[in-house]
């Protein structure tokens, strides 16, 4: 009986901590405020979850980067935009999106590699993407003039409610790497000389 | 009253060639180099007629497309006569730019499913708000729905076209309009009619000068979320609508 009154009191603690932190907050944070351990918060947290998508309830828990937070539910969206009375935020530029594409499928990556590859100057673009914290520096290449080199961050995870790199939509015939490709075709070539 | 409109909305000039490509269902192996070079230089004319300044890009890709068909023109250098099927991707002049061409195509295809995502995730909102606050100057495409700049540059090329002819009858110039002017006119004809035909905008145009205007002014007005542009059947008329009309539209209450 204790036990699940306990239960049903972390669960309010959680809910509660997650309405309440301003950020994203991770099961690991949870775990030390309320002093259980990181798997029970996860458990709870997925129960939480299951209970609003249950209910049906115009609101939702998303988890995306690492974190957790409180969020509308997509269907409410177009009566959410009369109530802001601002335009619907329309997105990145389809030249910030071009940019994001290539970093989030080729990082680290610089500057030069990514202008070869849209075959036009990224300048504006890349200065968007790193104002809106959706790309950060990664070191500097080891190379002539030694660039620097980008990578996307956990916020960018979050903009596009992923939890890692790894849930990128998968692009057909696109390993990651396509010099390995391009080589493997010219290696044909000779092969067939 | 000058209005400079970016040349970011033209995604450059591996967009264009692949806006191009797809266009003809030219196979992207087998590119038939002097059809697209005319082509390409064609839109860098219009792009010119609309003052708008080429941005240097563009201009380097004609000067390579012009040395690729050049080379290709040459006869083999190495005719020594050793082998006649050394017809392997290494000699072929298109092949760097077939390579670059679609490794574009798939960084499109990229951007295309992360757009898909990021709109989805657009209408979610969180107790966090105004993460992107900055959005408003955005280009946008979502008011492009299925159409790229490229289609509303083809749209605008026939209107220029059959304006040739319409050029010799009108005799008497008319005042100009500015673009201010025609933007307001025209957003008032959508907002009566609800649905206007891209032609329709042009219909009382009988001036390059005014022509060029009326573009702009749409160009303008789409890219203020004020219309909408869109084409219901492929390759069919192009359609000016309001904002407030597609959302009707989408989410019937």
């Amino acid at each position: 009986m204790s036990s699940d009154l306990n239960l049903i009191l972390a669960k309010a603690t959680i809910e509660a901590l997650i309405f309440a932190s301003s950020e994203p907050i991770t099961s690991k944070t949870v775990a030390e405020i309320i002093g259980i351990d990181e798997h029970t918060v996860k458990q709870i947290i997925s129960d939480l979850i299951e209970d609003y998508r249950r209910s049906k309830r115009g609101i939702q828990i998303i988890e995306a980067g690492n974190g957790y937070q409180f969020a509308t539910h997509p269907e409410c969206a177009v009566y959410i935009e009369k109530l802001q009375k601002i335009p619907r935020n329309v997105g990145l530029s389809q030249a910030a999106v071009e940019t994001l594409a290539i970093i989030a499928y080729k990082q680290p990556i610089t500057k030069a590699e990514i202008e070869s590859l849209r075959g036009v100057s990224v300048e504006s673009p890349l200065g968007t993407l790193l104002e809106k914290n959706l790309i950060e520096e990664a070191g500097r290449k080891d190379a002539p003039g030694r660039p620097i080199l980008y990578r996307t961050t956990t916020k960018f995870l979050r903009y596009f409610g992923l939890n890692s790199l790894e849930d990128l939509p998968r692009i057909p015939e696109w390993t990651g790497n396509d010099e390995i490709v391009l080589e493997s075709q010219e290696m044909e070539a000779e092969a067939n000389d | 009253m000058d209005y400079q409109v970016k040349l970011d909305i033209f995604q450059g000039p591996l967009d264009l060639l692949l806006h191009l490509i797809e266009k003809d269902e030219i196979d992207i192996y087998n590119i038939p180099i002097a059809i697209i070079t005319d082509k390409y230089l064609e839109y860098l004319s219009t792009i010119q007629q609309l003052n708008l300044e080429v941005a240097g890009e563009f201009l380097v890709m004609a000067a390579t497309l012009m040395q690729i068909k050049a080379k290709m023109l040459l006869p083999e250098a190495n005719a020594s006569g050793e082998t006649d099927d050394e017809t392997d991707a290494d000699e072929d002049p298109r092949w760097e730019l077939v390579c670059k061409l679609i490794e574009y195509k798939r960084i499109k295809e990229a951007a295309r499913s992360l757009q898909e995502i990021e709109q989805e995730q657009l209408k979610i909102y969180f107790r966090t708000a105004g993460e992107f606050p900055d959005q408003t100057y955005a280009v946008q495409d979502d008011n492009l729905k299925n159409l790229t700049v490229w289609d509303l540059m083809d749209a605008f090329r026939v209107v220029l076209e059959s304006l040739e002819v319409k050029l010799l009858k009108s005799a008497i110039p008319k005042p100009q309009i500015s673009i201010r002017q025609r933007m307001q006119e025209i957003e008032a004809l959508v907002l009566r009619e609800k649905q206007v035909s891209f032609k329709r905008v042009f219909a009382d145009v009988d001036t390059k000068i005014d022509l060029i205007t009326c573009f702009l002014a749409v160009l303008e007005l789409i890219r203020l979320h004020k219309i909408l542009a869109y084409q219901p059947v492929l390759f069919g008329d192009i359609y000016l609508s309001t904002k407030e009309d597609e959302e009707k539209v989408c989410h019937p209450i």
